[in-house]
């Protein structure tokens, strides 16, 4: 059942759309990310469902109540902010006791709560220390405690990881997975970082230029883009255009590069169309078996991988390669490469590259 | 280590002795035995100190003075503080001129300030009374609390704000337990500049006062145009020490830099 929906939440700053006829839901107990570059309205998005920024137009619902005359102070929800936004004249165990005295919980039960809360993020020795004593890493686990100690109906996370170092950064992935599983509750995280999104959350909502692009599991978003800058925001790609001869209920045929191919079914009509396939995905073959060939340009050694950058009639185009403890083609080579059909998406031609 | 070469070297050190040469030569002055301004003085005597004691004109004054000087910043800081926190937070027009307007009595001679809080003050019938005084100080020394709190709320983070909205605050709440306590540093340092700009206020304290209301730098410059004996000096002395002491404690509490300089002692 859903449990937070927004519908047709539209946020106009002068004459742009910030946030443009957005509908999506997010089902009880899970993990959803609005992944998005820098200015796609994910943010807009977060401060509307929060109660700090009014929408334009559309509605928010959380567990069938609608929010938008709700103040942001009565929503309950629970935030953790980019820069943790700590109360830094108070102590842990003051930050995380806020909310609770603001609802007149009880001051044996308060402390109760708030020493559960902290151990929850791992922090209980460090109750009476000031926030400005303290590592970013436990300043972001007082954050989650103060945000998770109301017991909110939601929690929201804007860009929870982005002040970590990257060590940090992916040790608290995990340990924020766990504390949201722990405490069960249904969570909406705003990110940029794509890795974070697949590596979190049970679904990602994609969002360019106001809009959804696409909303999918992790793996699914990965594996299967609907649009050509889901493809490439996601993950490396190469994106090259071809055209779409014809296409059945099992397969297309395709011509790349003068060359006619069998690809995967698609919803689209003939005509020219953008496919993506990804780096890992393309092997170097025999002459014979090549779908183009073309000439190393480039070569990275990565330890587990090769990283190849090869000048092919198509463009320059990324090949991973795993590390069989063989040697690779060297700068200068021609290398043949080939994809397996299945491994093509085949999307609309992405306008603003055309 | 020292960075500074030998010309800034005796630069500083003469700058220094030209700030601290008045009040060395007051404090010199104030234990005199003689019954004259002598410097260096002959001999140490606390008899000038003495004559404070018997002097109630100086110790009423003085009264009036610290009276004056706590109510008058008081009033400031509750006028100063909403107004930093608009001037430093809001997004209105006017904004700029708000502040202006604050800031003004700074650019205003303080002569043209006295005469003019004469005429204001007789309107109202409050000429010589302590309101009055308290009203012309208060519109005084706001701007020195003014620019201290205005330093502190620029440095605020709103997202604190928003932090304390949504666990349920309401604006009052967050400005009594969030906004305040961050600014305090700001607010004491600017309580504490304005008390001493009005405890030693003249030039406009001069036009509005009766014999009723004389603070203490008045009495003090009346005593000086009648005679010249030292008592002016053992007077200045104390007020000297006062002053010094009520910096030291604040500096203590919060660090002077930090609240002048706007610079972070962590």
């Amino acid at each position: 059942m859903a449990f937070l929906e927004a519908h047709g939440l539209t946020k106009t700053y002068g004459e742009t759309n910030a946030v443009d006829n957005l509908t999506f839901t997010v089902e009880k107990g899970s993990f959803v990310s609005l992944l998005g570059p820098s200015g796609c309205g994910k943010t807009t998005t977060l401060q509307m469902i929060a109660g700090f920024e009014d929408p334009t137009m559309g509605k928010i619902k959380l567990a069938g109540r609608d929010l938008s005359a709700i103040p942001a102070r009565d929503r309950g929800l629970g935030i953790v902010f980019q820069s943790y936004a700590l109360f830094m004249h108070m102590t842990v165990a003051e930050n995380v006791a806020f909310g609770l005295e603001m609802r007149n919980v009880d001051k044996a039960e308060r402390k109760r709560r708030v020493a559960d809360a902290l151990e929850l993020v791992h922090l209980g020795h460090l109750a009476n220390r000031y926030p400005r004593a303290m590592s970013g890493g436990q300043r972001q686990r007082v954050a989650l405690a103060r945000a998770l100690v109301i017991e909110p109906e939601l929690l929201l996370l804007d860009e929870p990881l982005s002040n970590l170092d990257a060590k940090l950064r992916e040790e608290m992935q995990l340990e924020l997975r766990r504390i949201q599983r722990e405490a069960g509750v249904t969570t909406l995280m705003v990110t940029h970082d794509q890795s974070e999104a697949l590596a979190m959350s049970d679904r990602v909502l994609v969002m360019e230029k106001g809009r959804l692009q696409q909303e999918d599991s992790p793996f699914e978003v990965y594996e299967r883009p609907r649009t050509s800058f889901v493809s490439t925001f996601l993950g490396k790609s190469n994106n090259f255009e071809a055209e779409l001869k014809s296409v059945t209920p099992t397969a297309s045929q395709l011509l790349i590069a003068g060359r006619g191919l069998t690809g995967p079914s698609v919803n689209l009509k003939p005509g020219t169309v953008e496919v993506a396939v990804r780096p890992e995905r393309i092997e170097i073959v025999d002459a014979a078996d090549a779908v183009i060939t073309g000439t190393v340009r480039e070569r990275i050694f990565l330890g587990a991988q090769w990283m190849m950058n090869v000048a092919t009639p198509l463009g320059d185009m990324l090949v991973i390669r795993r590390n069989a403890g063989r040697r690779e083609a060297e700068i200068g080579d021609t290398v043949h490469l080939s994809w397996a059909p299945e491994h093509m998406r085949i999307l609309p031609l992405n306008e603003v590259a055309a | 280590m020292n960075q500074n070469g030998r010309f800034s070297q005796v630069f500083n050190i003469l700058f220094c002795a030209f700030m601290l040469a008045p009040i060395v030569v007051v404090m010199g002055v104030s234990l005199t035995p003689e019954g004259f301004l002598e410097f260096p003085p002959s001999g140490i005597s606390l008899r000038w100190y003495q004559a404070i004691l018997d002097n109630s004109d100086f110790i009423e004054a003085a009264w009036i003075s610290l009276k004056l000087g706590i109510v008058a910043a008081t009033v400031a800081s509750v006028l100063a503080v909403p107004a930093a926190l608009a001037i430093g937070q809001g997004k209105f027009k006017g904004r700029e001129a708000l502040q202006a307007l604050f800031l003004s009595p700074l650019m205003v001679p303080t002569v043209v300030l006295g005469i003019a809080f004469l005429r204001f003050l007789s309107l109202f019938g409050l000429n010589g009374t302590f309101t009055g005084l308290v009203l012309c100080h208060a519109i005084i020394i706001t701007p020195f609390i003014l620019r201290l709190v205005l330093a502190a709320v620029v440095g605020l983070d709103r997202t604190v704000d928003r932090a304390a909205e949504s666990l349920g605050a309401s604006n009052w709440t967050i400005f009594r337990r969030i906004t305040l306590p961050s600014i305090l540093p700001g607010v004491i340092g600017g309580w504490v500049l304005a008390f001493i700009t009005s405890f030693d206020e003249l030039t406009v304290t001069v036009f509005i006062v009766n014999p009723a209301t004389t603070t203490l730098p008045v009495r003090m410059f009346s005593h000086i145009t009648q005679t010249t004996d030292p008592l002016v000096a053992s007077v200045s002395a104390l007020t000297v020490i006062f002053t010094i002491i009520l910096m030291v404690a604040v500096d203590r509490m919060y660090g002077l830099d930090r609240l002048l300089i706007g610079e972070g002692k962590k």
